[in-house]
């Protein structure tokens, strides 16, 4: 295989396939739309990709909790080829409701055997409903990962009403910010960079009060990712949200969120291919 | 799964966590303050799950934490009751409520959770079913509110049960609960035929006792049809009734027949008499006299009108390689019954209209335009109605869920308040689809291509008793004896695997024809593709139903929701099949489309209905109506006495005004952003709060050709001329089209007509002057769509918008949603609303004249300050050419990228809308209007600063653009205002004499607050 192929997983409601595509296309990769249901039955496999994205949607409409019901399929029905597939040492990510379907799935934040328990989870917003708004994301420069390297803020939309990432042993927030696997957080864009703290910002710079204003959290390897914004939803410069205000007309282009779609791509193709 | 089966009750709830509300507890009690007041101590929800399957003792506690409760943030259990468990509530509750759908209501968390009970346990497939409820438990309930009026909040008799604890019952443990809604086995009744050979009056009794809605002609037609001796033979033949129609047949004429189906108002002959020009008039059909005609006068001047008036939606071509179409359409009299469930259906409803043009389209946008009576109405409202602020919660809640939950983003609505809502609130939902030009095997795919021989499927989801008798329904009125049936609850998700599939089926070219099951359901959609082929032939007994019993005209004509039908040739049945399997998609074969020349509809063997496509579809006779217009006289406004901070504090009233607060709270929670495709979103400015104009949206990744979006809706006006308002809808749509850079040569508008019932009758003595203003306004759509070169490719009506409930009468005024898509040439060239610099000068482009007749500000003073100021005076004119011409010159100036912001003049005039550019900006204004006092005689400050006359935007320029701008608007009224200010205050002048001054902050607060949701922050 010469070229970078993500599988982009679809099916039961998930809903940013298009987009999600679109990204890993423009930053180089071939991107595969993969129903799910196609993987549980063989007609393909995760073993012909290099990057599995998870990508956002209302999976089962979220009842019994977003992306649970779709972390169950993916749990009980494909348990064998995702964990082959991570501990092969290549890249997931899951964006909002992909995200939470990680999570729910115990792919996130993770553990070395990839035993896929469930050890965080995203609660109901603080506000108690979906909100659709800009926030600003500043990335830890000592996290092993490898989506987040070297990107330092960028202004995405979150779209979701649960997207509160609590734990019930707050031992283990200490442990994964040790080991650099909040990768990011909500911040104030009037401080100045770096800015990230743990006391909760308040709302809606904080759009849904989650501890320690994390956004987004890897594995211990760094190479599974996800998050509650939408970086997919930023691939251009005219998609942002003031952009009349602050793009001149001949600095169009690529936008704040491909930062992190050229990393995984750029990490495939020097160290998958 | 027997009735002897177990019931297991799984409850959830959120685990006491340092940090972790439970949000939805405290979403209830921020509801119940913001909604009535009613401030609790304390509520917590436990969601409940009935599971009713034989799982063993170990199945049953591994789905506690391994599906139903997250076992990080929620408590579980499936063996007692939560309430019970001291560890989790110390203090036993005041109240408890508990409540639950009813049985046969759709239940979309109960279908999920079922579905995630056999991802565990594959073995109970076919042997298991889930059902859902939630508790509340109250602490600290206010004194005198009563447990019961708190139940009524919460929960909606038409579809759900209540079960409550009251202090008593909470003292002594014994917590509220609902048993397993089992639906009640239906009684199956055989096809029966129906006597028409009775004297009238009896004809009028069979239409009105079985919900036909059909009028004494049409039943007499029917009647007609039945004595022909030719087609009596052909049914003596076929072993049917020979002078009689079957129970089906009946239903099947009545369903095509209704208003909701085959407008029949728009297509009556009219005389029409005009008292004050003399006119005396006949018109034959309004929709084709006055929207058909111009539309295909346009058409034959320009090349990208694909498809119009025959489809679901009309077709334009976008590009060379996509095509766009767009519909819309109303959901009133459900969302009335239940808020939530009938708006939801309309937004997954009017999706489907998209995936069934032509061979299937791609929805990619939605649009939700809401009409209700004031959030704070304090008025009595008629029993079975509810208060406008609940419809509101219940439709904005259902159109979220809906369009969120399909991943189609919200980019553009309006939410409009009037005290005529109140009896029936009006749910617009629109939805733009995408399509490409050809598919991979060469068909374009704007046409359908049915053979006969084509087999027919139904798609998706099931039939049930849900939904019977909607589309004749809705064209009555509201009353007291409405049916619950006639109420369906969307299922998003069972949709969204649906579109998947269908457009996958799609591009691999399995698909011939392809309609969707609204209103008239099988019987509608079948019957409208037999159409095309010549005939159909139907077998009721194997269409999948959701319970057992429904006799054959309940299955041809239930509405149930998430189903399409899709020919299929032979050839590619076992691989559309397939696809249906893997998306886990029902798709059965129930018929196949015939030349026979007739719809035919079995029960297994047995013909049920024989129907000639000829007569089903022409057979209906025309309504011979009357209309008559005479102006309506109108008390003229009176203006207070006030100084320039008085101007002030009326502006900032303004802002207020529901009509013109900022809806920020409810927009919000919409996606608007879902494809990455948004450019001009619902909001923008520096803190993301200013109002967007029209949405403009770039749907093919990396490309920067676009597509706008827009509405216009201004029923006020009907109260002094329904001409001046569909004038005006159009121009407020267009104008928010050309504020963000529209091209101008690819426009294309939808119609949309909202009507109290205009044919005279007992009950509507007032039936001439209603139709008089529907021939006004449909004159105004043929003048206006012609003037801008503007096709109308869809539309709807809905005509019977009154509710009667105790021998009260409530007509909605008059309304128009004009809706409009067009192409944009370059989205980087897109132009927000929001002031960008201090600095820039502010320009008003377009005329100003002394039109306050119907304002916002004529109703705002009649109803805030005296009570008794009139509403009269010039209602905004339409100069169409005029207003066009400008257009095209700022257009033109936009390409040029000479334009910092651009926002639409409408409602609250002038004054309104520098206030909404300043909120964008953080900044204030200083203006001098007395340039524009030169656009007409009689023009004084209150219609300079709160006049709403139309072909108006108000744009700004950085100064070193401002002498190109003004070269480039030479010829057309522009005038320069003033400039932005750093700073709070916004201050208006009319030359020397200052005429208004504010502060932004004040403004903003006035602005924001109105309509602020409230909850939890």
């Amino acid at each position: 295989m010469s070229e970078v192929r993500v599988a982009v997983l679809s099916g039961f409601g998930i809903n940013c396939e298009t987009e999600t595509m679109a990204v890993f296309e423009m930053a180089g990769a071939t991107a595969v739309r993969v129903h799910v249901n196609r993987l549980v039955n063989g007609e393909t496999s995760l073993d012909d990709y290099h990057i599995m994205a998870v990508p956002g949607g209302f999976s089962f409409g979220d009842h019994l909790g977003s992306g649970r019901l779709m972390g169950n399929r993916l749990r009980f029905g494909l348990r064998d080829q995702v964990r082959r597939f991570v501990q092969s040492g290549k890249l997931v990510i899951g964006i909002c409701n992909g995200f939470q379907v990680l999570v729910k799935m115990g792919l996130l934040p993770g553990d070395e055997e990839v035993s896929l328990t469930q050890t965080a989870s995203l609660a109901l917003n603080d506000s108690g409903h979906y909100e659709n708004r800009w926030a600003t994301l500043e990335f830890d420069p000592n996290s092993p990962c490898i989506w987040t390297k070297g990107i330092t803020r960028m202004r995405v939309p979150v779209r979701h009403g649960e997207g509160k990432f609590v734990t019930n042993d707050r031992k283990l927030l200490d442990r994964w910010s040790e080991s650099g696997q909040l990768a990011v957080r909500y911040v104030d864009p009037a401080m100045e960079y770096p800015s990230s703290s743990d006391e909760v910002l308040p709302y809606p710079i904080s759009p849904n009060q989650s501890w320690r204003n994390i956004a987004g959290v890897c594995d211990p390897t760094g190479l599974v990712f996800g998050l509650m914004p939408h970086p997919e939803a930023n691939h251009s410069t005219w998609l942002g949200a003031t952009w009349t205000r602050d793009v001149d007309q001949g600095e169009h282009g690529e936008g704040e969120g491909m930062a992190i779609f050229r990393n995984a791509v750029n990490y495939a193709e020097e160290n998958l291919l | 799964m027997g009735a002897e089966t177990p019931v297991f009750s799984y409850e959830v709830t959120t685990r006491e966590l340092a940090g972790l509300p439970d949000a939805r507890g405290d979403s209830v009690k921020g509801m119940l303050a913001s909604n009535y007041g009613v401030e609790v101590g304390a509520i917590r929800v436990i969601l409940r799950y009935q599971v009713k399957a034989d799982l063993t003792a170990e199945e049953a506690e591994r789905a506690v934490y391994d599906l139903f409760a997250d076992p990080v943030m929620e408590q579980g259990s499936v063996s007692g009751r939560l309430l019970d468990d001291p560890r989790i509530f110390p203090n036993a509750p005041h109240t408890v409520i508990q409540a639950g759908f009813k049985p046969g209501v759709t239940d979309n968390a109960g279908q999920a959770g079922l579905d995630g009970l056999l991802t565990i346990f594959p073995h109970l497939a076919g042997a298991a079913a889930v059902a859902t409820s939630r508790t509340y438990a109250f602490w600290d309930v206010p004194e005198g509110v009563d447990p019961l009026w708190l139940a009524s909040k919460l929960h909606n008799p038409m579809i759900e049960r209540a079960a409550i604890a009251k202090r008593d019952d909470c003292e002594a443990a014994q917590w509220p609960e609902l048993d397993f809604p089992d639906q009640p086995a239906l009684e199956q009744t055989e096809p029966a035929v129906v006597d028409l050979e009775v004297p009238d009056e009896h004809l009028i009794e069979i239409s009105e006792t079985g919900l036909l809605a059909l009028n004494l002609n049409e039943m007499k037609a029917i009647q007609a049809h039945y004595r022909d001796e030719a087609i009596r033979e052909a049914r003596k033949a076929l072993g049917l009734p020979a002078e009689a129609p079957t129970d089906a047949e009946l239903e099947c004429l009545a369903q095509t027949w209704s208003e909701h189906c085959s407008h029949k108002i728009f297509a009556a002959k009219i005389h029409h008499v005009d008292t004050d020009t003399g006119e005396d008039s006949t018109i034959d059909s309004l929709f084709k006299t006055h929207i058909m005609k111009p539309t295909l006068d346009i058409q034959n001047e320009v090349d990208w009108l694909l498809s119009i008036f025959h489809d679901n939606s009309g077709v334009i071509a976008w590009n060379e390689d996509w095509s766009l179409c767009m519909k819309a359409e109303t959901h009133n009299s459900p969302s009335a019954l239940d808020p939530f469930g009938g708006a939801m259906t309309g937004i997954v409803g009017v999706n489907r209209d998209i995936l069934g043009t032509g061979l299937g389209a791609r929805p990619i946008a939605n649009t939700d335009v809401f009409c209700f009576g004031p959030p704070d109405y304090s008025g009595k409202i008629p029993e079975g109605l509810f208060h406008p602020s609940r419809v509101m919660r219940g439709v904005h809640g259902g159109v979220r869920a809906g369009g969120n939950e399909s991943g189609i983003p919200t980019v553009n609505g309006a939410i409009i308040f009037d005290d005529r809502y109140l009896g029936k609130p009006l749910v617009y939902c629109g939805t733009v689809g995408i399509m490409p030009r050809r598919l991979p095997d060469g068909r374009e795919s704007h046409d359908k291509t049915p053979t006969p021989g084509d087999v027919v499927y139904m798609v998706g989801g099931r039939v049930g008793y849900d939904g019977i008798h909607g589309a004749t329904f809705s064209s009555l009125e509201l009353t007291e004896e409405s049916p619950s049936s006639a109420v369906q609850i969307g299922d998003p998700i069972t949709q969204k695997k649906m579109v998947d599939m269908i457009l996958e089926a799609r591009d691999e070219g399995l698909i011939q024809v392809i309609t969707d099951n609204g209103a008239g359901g099988l019987s509608s959609s079948v019957g409208e593709m037999a159409e095309l082929t010549g005939g159909a032939d139907l077998d009721l007994a194997v269409v999948p139903l959701k319970q057992a019993g429904l006799s054959p005209w309940e299955i041809l004509v239930s509405e149930s929701q998430e189903r399409m039908t899709v020919g299929v040739r032979p050839d590619d049945c076992a691989a559309f099949e397939a696809l249906a399997a893997l998306h886990e998609v029902e798709a059965t074969v129930v018929g196949t489309f015939t030349d026979s020349g007739a719809f035919v509809v079995r029960m297994g063997e047995n013909v049920v209905a024989h129907l000639p496509i000829e007569f089903l579809h022409d057979g209906c006779p025309q309504l011979d109506l009357e209309s008559e217009w005479t102006p309506p006289e109108h008390e003229p406004i009176s203006f207070p006495n006030t100084d320039a901070q008085g101007m002030g504090k009326l502006l900032t009233m303004m802002m207020a005004r529901p009509n013109v607060a900022s809806k920020e709270w409810w927009v919000r929670s919409y996606d608007h952003e879902v494809i990455a495709q948004s450019v001009i979103k619902p909001f923008c400015g520096v803190n993301h709060d200013a109002p967007g104009d029209a949405a403009v949206i770039a749907p093919i990744q990396g490309k920067t050709q676009g597509a706008v979006i827009s509405n216009g809706i201004v029923p006020r006006y009907s109260d002094i001329d329904a001409y001046a308002m569909a004038a005006a809808s159009i121009d407020e749509a267009l104008r928010n089209a050309v504020c963000v850079g529209v091209d101008l040569d690819l426009i294309a508008g939808l119609d949309n007509f909202c009507w109290p019932d205009p044919v005279e009758s007992a009950k509507t003595p007032d039936g001439r002057y209603k139709l008089a203003q529907l021939v006004r306004a449909n004159r105004a759509l043929d003048d206006v769509c012609r003037a801008y070169n503007l096709p109308c490719i869809s539309g709807k009506d809905s005509m019977k918008n009154d509710a009667t409930l105790h021998g009260e009468k409530i007509s909605i005024p008059p309304t128009i949603l004009f809706s409009l898509i067009g192409n944009h040439s370059d989205v980087r060239k897109a132009v927000s609303s929001d002031f960008k610099s201090v600095g820039d000068r502010i320009y008003l482009c377009g005329e100003s004249h002394q039109e306050l007749g119907a304002s916002e500000l004529a109703y705002m003073l009649r109803e805030q300050i005296d009570g008794v100021s009139g509403i009269g005076g010039r209602v905004p004119e339409i100069d169409a050419e005029r207003n066009l011409a400008m257009y095209r010159a700022l257009t033109a100036a936009m390409g040029e990228g000479l334009i910092a912001s651009a926002h639409d003049c409408s409602d609250g005039g002038l004054a309104a809308a520098v206030a909404e550019c300043c909120f964008g900006a953080d900044a204030g204004a200083n203006i001098d209007v007395s340039k524009i006092m030169g656009d007409c005689t009689e023009i004084d400050s209150w219609g300079a600063l709160f006049g709403e006359s139309l072909g108006r935007i108000l744009v700004s320029i950085e100064p070193q653009h401002c002498a190109a701008f003004e070269a480039a608007m030479n010829g057309h009224a522009c005038y320069a205002l003033g400039g932005v200010e750093a700073g709070d205050q916004i201050s208006i002048s009319n030359g020397d004499e200052t005429v208004l001054t504010a502060s932004m902050s004040s403004l903003r607060a006035a602005w924001k607050g109105a309509l602020d949701g409230g909850g939890p922050q």
